[in-house]
């Protein structure tokens, strides 16, 4: 499996970081970690890269690299990178020698073959979508977002699952809120859910909302077939069977306590984008973690 | 991803695109407005369709260019011939001379010994080292550019940070006041000299161009410099009030800076080379500019940097953005034709009808909706192609050429609100030192300020004394 970990700062992506390589650890994935510099306006664009050559000439890096050597030292430090690559060092001359608008370092993992580090610049979506279908990620990982569009644009256009990082306390217990129902994406849900459980020792509430009073034969069946497969992998669960609006009721039942993983919704692409989707909706109002499976 | 999401990333990405398209479309079919002429109709069709292109950029700034160039062409504004001599003109030479001698200027290495020069006048303290960056930047900005200047000075900004906190993370106070001292002096500063910005020189082609009297660059100071001068003070004393430094001395970073300069040993004869040139191009521009023109001096000034080895035009080349002289060249193109198809008088006509509604004309409220409309264009487009664009309108809204020419050159200096309304807040901001939300935290005041101040220099001291 293949994992993409998009960070921005030392300020904010501690958390994303810190959760991407535990999960990424878990599925035992090969990882990597993207900074996305914005582009800046064309009006400025020589006259910044003239700056830039400047502070290169005072060891001064751009703050993309600056975050990458970051990661690095987190990797380092947390004994994800094989021992025999940390001789040589952060090599921040492998990020300027941009193939196109991607530069990258290659390590060698303890957990997986291979962790990359890479900078990529432009439009965050448009950068990650680039690289999602270009090394085809499972998974992209990236902390949550002020603006209400990036949750529209992450499930519309990134074509991998996507675990947003969201206010997350390592100090707390957590438990897995897995929400099913008769979606195709269900199923691979359900396992990426067992999966997260097992890894941290989690438990796991298996949720079914219906809108109406009586719940319909494919709602029923995925909240059995969800259990069947958590006492399969021996994980401790908890059924819930909840009337109400879905989204209310998922981010009500998450609280902020929660890992959230849903599967992605099965409407027409053209619908989600005019209308949303329920997993749009939870992203955007949860107060936890979210795991969108795709 | 399936075909229809293709298509829905596709119009998520080019939304903008659509919609001048069909906003063009729309104005295009309506009637065409009395007193315009059917060609002035097209061509604010193609002024409103480019504003969005610039602002929101869906496409690539050059293709924008060319859009206006073949726009201009199609609906038939003027011959092909005439349309490519409009492109072309002093104003252009000089913002690809000015953005190549930025280069030949920032790879000389002068940055050190600016920093220590100041450091030396100013001492250690924090509040006269930030008055003097203030202060060196405009001065220097009047002169080289502010991108230059922003381009110079941030890494000794830098230096001065990152060595006066150890971790640079506990210093985000004395990073804003001492990159901001840059980025607003530099701002302020380039308003005192035709060679200040591009925007200069469009505005003194302009000027010409509508039979105005001819203004030499030692006029053009006379004019605006005391502004300058009384600005710098004000500018520093607001920045000042609205950051709080952590660190009131900076001695560890001062002797970061010393070293440095050591490193770079005396001054070399290449140094002093690259100073002459530089010299001798601002002479060029105060004793010969009115004879042959802002741009023809500088683009000598480079050749010199050439030919002298100073700086290679691999350099040159790499640091260059031509698309953006391709969209100067346009932009320059669109007020040419905005001024002779009338397109120009006509909205002027109507802003003025608008906003006087009947009674006579007073010049403070023109003035106030010269800076007004001046500034915000100027802090969602860049300055240049705001008085590119805005330039043949101003020029229109009253009977004193120059008073107007000038306010509109120095309010579109102003772009201080945003992280990318001028190329030297984009390069502070760019150093990841600074946040968008510290731009609207100073300057909103900066501006504020700025502009009150314009207002009332340029009805007194312009009308009283000169």
């Amino acid at each position: 499996m293949r994992f993409l970990i998009a960070i921005a700062s030392k300020k904010y992506s501690e958390p994303t970081l810190r959760v991407g390589l535990d999960v990424a650890k878990a599925f035992q994935a090969c990882v990597t970690i993207a900074c996305v510099s914005p582009k800046p306006s064309s009006f400025a664009q020589d006259q910044i890269r003239l700056a830039q050559e400047s502070m290169e000439r005072w060891d001064f890096e751009q703050p993309a690299i600056n975050v990458l050597e970051w990661a690095y030292n987190y990797l380092k430090e947390g004994q994800f990178i094989a021992e025999e690559a940390l001789e040589k060092g952060f090599q921040k001359r492998l990020l300027s020698k941009r193939a196109g608008s991607r530069g990258s370092i290659v390590l060698p993992g303890q957990f997986c073959d291979r962790i990359e580090l890479i900078l990529r610049s432009g439009r965050i979506i448009e950068s990650l979508r680039n690289e999602v279908r270009q090394n085809e990620y499972d998974v992209t990982i990236i902390g949550a977002s002020q603006k209400r569009r990036m949750a529209h644009d992450l499930i519309q256009y990134i074509d991998s699952s996507i675990l947003v990082v969201k206010q997350i306390d390592f100090s707390r217990p957590y438990r897995v809120l897995l929400a099913v129902d008769d979606s195709r994406g269900t199923l691979k849900a359900v396992k990426y859910g067992i999966q997260i459980a097992k890894a941290y020792g989690l438990k796991v509430d298996v949720l079914t909302v219906s809108k109406r009073q009586r719940f319909g034969a494919g709602y029923q069946g995925a909240s059995d077939r969800a259990c069947r497969y958590l006492e399969n992998a021996r994980v401790k669960y908890n059924r819930l069977m909840l009337v109400g609006d879905p989204v209310t009721v998922i981010d009500e039942s998450a609280g902020d306590n929660h890992i959230i993983v849903m599967g992605d919704s099965s409407q027409n692409p053209i619908k989600k984008f005019f209308l949303g989707s329920k997993p749009q909706e939870v992203l955007e109002t949860s107060v936890c973690p979210v795991l969108i499976v795709k | 991803m399936n075909f229809p999401q293709i298509i829905l990333y596709w119009i998520s990405q080019y939304r903008w695109l659509l919609l001048a398209g069909v906003i063009g479309v729309v104005l295009l079919l309506l009637p065409t407005p009395a007193n315009l002429s059917p060609e002035g109709h097209r061509l604010l069709v193609i002024v409103v369709i480019t504003l969005i292109l610039v602002v929101t950029e869906p496409i690539p700034l050059p293709a924008t260019a060319l859009f206006i160039i073949i726009a201009m062409v199609y609906s038939a504004i003027d011959t092909p011939n005439n349309i490519a001599s409009a492109f072309m003109n002093d104003a252009v030479f000089f913002i690809m001379g000015s953005l190549m001698l930025a280069v030949a200027i920032v790879k000389q290495g002068w940055d050190a010994r600016i920093a220590l020069g100041i450091i030396s006048i100013t001492g250690n303290r924090t509040r006269r080292i930030a008055f003097g960056f203030t202060t060196i930047s405009a001065l220097l900005s009047s002169f080289i550019g502010e991108h230059t200047v922003a381009a110079l000075m941030l890494p000794i900004g830098m230096t001065l940070v990152r060595y006066t906190s150890q971790d640079g993370e506990n210093a985000q106070g004395l990073a804003a006041i001492l990159l901001f001292s840059i980025a607003y002096g530099a701002l302020v500063g380039s308003i005192g000299t035709p060679s200040g910005g591009g925007r200069n020189a469009i505005m003194m082609n302009y000027l010409a161009g509508h039979g105005a009297e001819t203004i030499s660059y030692a006029r053009w100071m006379l004019y605006v410099y005391p502004l300058v001068l009384i600005l710098i003070p004000l500018v520093s004393h607001l920045l000042w009030r609205s950051f709080t430094p952590e660190h009131h001395y900076l001695d560890s970073g001062i002797r970061r800076l010393k070293v440095q300069v050591t490193k770079q040993g005396p001054i070399s004869g290449r140094e002093v080379g690259g100073l002459i040139i530089f010299a001798l191009v601002f002479l060029g521009w105060i004793f010969l500019s009115s004879r042959f023109g802002l741009g023809s001096i500088a683009l000598t000034g480079v050749v010199l940097y050439i030919i002298t080895g100073l700086v290679k035009w691999e350099d040159i080349n790499r640091n260059t953005h031509w698309g953006v002289i391709l969209l100067f060249g346009a932009a320059i193109a669109l007020g040419h034709y905005m001024r002779s198809t009338g397109a120009a008088l006509w909205l002027a006509e109507g802003l003025v009808k608008f906003l006087m509604q009947g009674s006579e004309p007073v010049r403070v409220l023109s003035d106030i909706v010269i800076v007004g409309m001046t500034t915000i264009m100027a802090n969602a487009l860049s300055s240049s192609a705001t008085v590119a664009v805005l330039g043949p309108i101003t020029l229109n809204l009253g009977s004193d050429l120059l008073h107007q020419g000038l306010i509109t050159a120095i309010a579109s200096a102003f772009g201080f609100f945003t992280a990318v309304a001028a190329p030297a807040c984009a390069i502070i901001y760019s150093s990841g030192m600074v946040g968008a939300r510290d731009f609207l935290k100073a300057g909103w005041k900066v501006g504020l300020l700025c502009i009150v101040l314009l207002i009332i220099y340029a009805n007194t001291y312009w009308r009283l004394w000169l």
